[in-house]
């Protein structure tokens, strides 16, 4: 029994390309070709195939606009995503819109195959250099799950400081509404920072919201 | 030392006060230390005329008595005698008291109500053969002029006289309390005729200060009146003068400035949309024939693994897969497809995690901005950021760096920082001073700013502000006025 495939892509050559790779392969058989998302749609409404190979980005309605419609037209039919984008906010988007699998086109020649199968096996294949984007989003930040930061441990005028840089003041306009010379509100965000475990701004900013220390503002 | 220090505390008081007050004040000073010597000069010439007046007065009084008393004395009629002093008394408002002494120096006869104070005798005596003495006798109702006069030649007594000066005193105080007067009188149309040049000297003054300020604040429409014809009339035109060149020179240079940031601002965004195409058309067009490139490579590995050159088409593959790799590099750091497609917070991520990855410096970011941004501002924070970043990594010797972009209301606010060697921000490093420069023009274009802190050893950061709604409002503004 062969695999009906549908090959969704603007790029004719490469579709010629994908069909000769597939095919070459006995149990892939290609029923048809679409180059818009429109298009793409349609023919899966229609033909219901087992396996949608989508590129993300197609002009007109492109794969990333088609495909939460597509999920819910063909609901039992794979969709494996074959782009060129290796943003990770594609692949989030993809995957939260039904796609079951993203191969970046670099890598068609190697894993397009093994992912393919792996999808229809019931799995979700994401090409490994973007796997740990999506690791990162479940495991939690090691530097946030630390306890022994205390905001109550610092001083007055330190809380008062890195309130004041993390609501992104410049050390000058600190000093000026603080009434302290530059190179004290310095040390005391130099200080505090330290009590706190944090290197930068960007992490104090974070810390401040977890720890809802904002709320007054 | 000590000179020069109370030199400098006078000037520090004349320096300190108003023009008007140092004219009032050479008038007041003029006029009242005239008033006081002209008091003093006819208090003193009055006193002295009076005095001596006072003295003739005497002397005549006392002798014009001893000659009509010999005679009373002589036939010893008392009554006569006392008609004789009330007489003399009467005849002058001075004469303040006269008395008779005989021969042994006792009193015969004076004018004394409530009893003769008996050292009066002794303060003056006339001796014999002498015309008259005369003795200024200090009381207790002030100078008396007291006369005496020997009576037959001092045989039968003296006669004496006292003349008060309670009159010259009286004319004295008269003529200074007038003379006061008269200063008082001068003084005040002194301060008004003052207050008058005062004005007419500080009005044109006031009005060149004035709009000095005003050029000072940028404003070159105010004219300065010539009010007279003299050195502050023309300092007036030569004001004029230059305020009209510098409003000339102003409009020059604004125009100028306009013409620049129209021109920087065609060229950012042609250079933006140059870019744009070109990357697109790497990511669209050759990649996708690259891909193809390689999958028919593959496809002919797998249907012909037989063929005798095949394992050429594997070594052709490999080259075609590096094309790709930087092709897709090269149109990432064109301008990379995300920002356009998903915005800025998806770019700075990107763009974060490679140069982390490049650079091995690791970056904390957080990014806050809800919806999408109007797309210059996204490019013009996505390109001051990428700059900042090159800088870092190629000055900064930083250990970590961090990236915060938030949006507060109307305004996005972006601060890259990093904790490496820094630099003096005022000095001006050729290459690197290009660089911020660039910056801070992008953001002025879209009527933000940029402000960098850094010290040495403390690291550096960037503050990148821009106004959400000048950006919208920016594009009008430029075609009304063009």
């Amino acid at each position: 029994m062969t695999t009906r495939v549908l090959l969704a892509d603007d790029h004719a050559v490469l579709r010629t390309g994908l069909r000769l790779l597939l095919e070459g392969q006995n149990e892939f058989e290609v029923v048809a070709e679409a180059s818009t998302g429109s298009e793409a749609l349609s023919l899966a409404e229609k033909l219901q195939p087992d396996l949608i190979l989508l590129d993300l980005s197609m002009p007109g309605m492109d794969g990333m606009d088609v495909l939460p419609t597509m999920r819910k037209l063909v609901p039992s039919t794979k969709i494996l995503i074959l782009t060129m984008h290796d943003d990770s906010q594609y692949l989030r988007q993809a995957l939260k819109h039904g796609a079951s699998g993203y191969v970046l086109k670099k890598a068609a020649d190697a894993e397009l195959i093994s992912a393919i199968r792996s999808v229809l096996r019931g799995e979700m294949y994401v090409h490994p250099s973007m796997t740990r984007v999506l690791l990162e989003d479940i495991l939690p930040d090691a530097k946030s799950s630390r306890t022994d930061l205390t905001w109550a441990s610092l001083s007055e005028r330190e809380q008062e400081v890195l309130k004041m840089v993390a609501l992104g003041h410049t050390s000058a306009e600190i000093a000026e509404q603080l009434n302290l010379s530059a190179k004290t509100v310095e040390t005391y965000r130099a200080r505090g920072m330290e009590k706190l475990g944090l290197r930068t701004r960007a992490a104090l900013v974070k810390f401040v919201l977890q720890e809802g220390l904002m709320k007054t503002e | 030392m000590n000179m020069q220090r109370i030199s400098q505390r006078i000037w520090d008081i004349v320096g300190g006060v108003s023009v008007r007050t140092k004219i009032l004040g050479i008038v007041l000073g003029f006029i009242i230390l005239m008033g006081l010597g002209v008091t003093i000069q006819a208090r003193y010439a009055l006193t002295a005329t009076m005095n001596a007046q006072l003295e003739e007065q005497s002397v005549s009084a006392a002798r014009d008595l001893a000659a009509r008393a010999a005679d009373p004395i002589l036939l010893n009629d008392l009554l006569a005698l006392h008609d004789l002093l009330k007489e003399t008394i009467a005849n002058n408002p001075n004469i303040r008291y006269a008395f008779i002494v005989d021969n042994r120096g006792q009193i015969i006869a004076h004018t004394f109500e409530g009893g003769f104070p008996l050292d009066l005798i002794s303060f003056n005596s006339a001796q014999t053969g002498e015309h008259h003495h005369t003795a200024l006798i200090q009381t207790d109702e002030g100078l008396v002029w007291d006369t005496a006069v020997p009576i037959l030649d001092g045989k039968v007594g003296a006669a004496r006289v006292g003349l008060s000066d309670a009159s010259v005193r009286a004319a004295v105080s008269t003529l200074t309390a007038q003379l006061i007067l008269t200063i008082v009188l001068v003084s005040m149309t002194g301060v008004l005729v003052a207050v008058f040049l005062t004005w007419i000297l500080t009005r044109p003054i006031i009005s060149l200060a004035q709009a000095t300020q005003a050029v000072a604040k940028g404003s070159f429409s105010p004219r300065v009146p010539r009010w007279a014809n003299d050195e502050i009339g023309d300092l007036a035109d030569a004001f004029n003068a230059m305020t009209e060149e510098l409003a000339r020179t102003d409009e020059l240079r604004r125009e100028r400035e306009f013409l620049r940031r129209q021109l920087l601002e065609k060229v950012i965004s042609t250079q933006e949309d140059e870019r744009r195409r070109i990357a697109r058309e790497l990511h669209d067009s050759t990649s996708q024939n690259l891909t193809s490139l390689i999958v028919g490579l593959r496809v002919m590995e797998t249907n012909c693994a037989q063929c005798p050159s095949i394992s050429k088409a594997a070594d052709l593959r490999e080259v075609a897969s590096k094309t790709l790799d930087e092709v897709h590099d090269l149109s990432m750091r064109l301008r990379p497809r995300v920002l356009d497609d998903l915005g800025l917070s998806a770019a700075l991520e990107r763009l974060v995690s490679e140069w982390q990855a490049r650079h091995k410096i690791p970056v904390d970011v957080a990014i806050q901005l809800g919806e999408r941004l109007p797309g210059d501002v996204e490019t013009a924070i996505y390109r001051i950021i990428q700059e900042t970043l090159t800088n870092i990594a190629r000055h900064a010797q930083a250990k970590s760096a961090s990236i915060l972009v938030e949006r507060h209301g109307d305004m996005v606010r972006a601060i890259v920082e990093d904790d490496g060697i820094g630099f003096d921000s005022r000095a001006n490093h050729s290459e690197r001073h290009l660089g911020l420069l660039g910056m801070r023009e992008r953001a002025e274009l879209l009527h933000g700013s940029v402000t960098i802190e850094s010290s040495l050893e403390r690291g550096t950061s960037i503050f990148i502000e821009i106004p959400l709604r000048a950006s919208l409002l920016a594009g009008e503004g430029l075609e009304v006025r063009s």
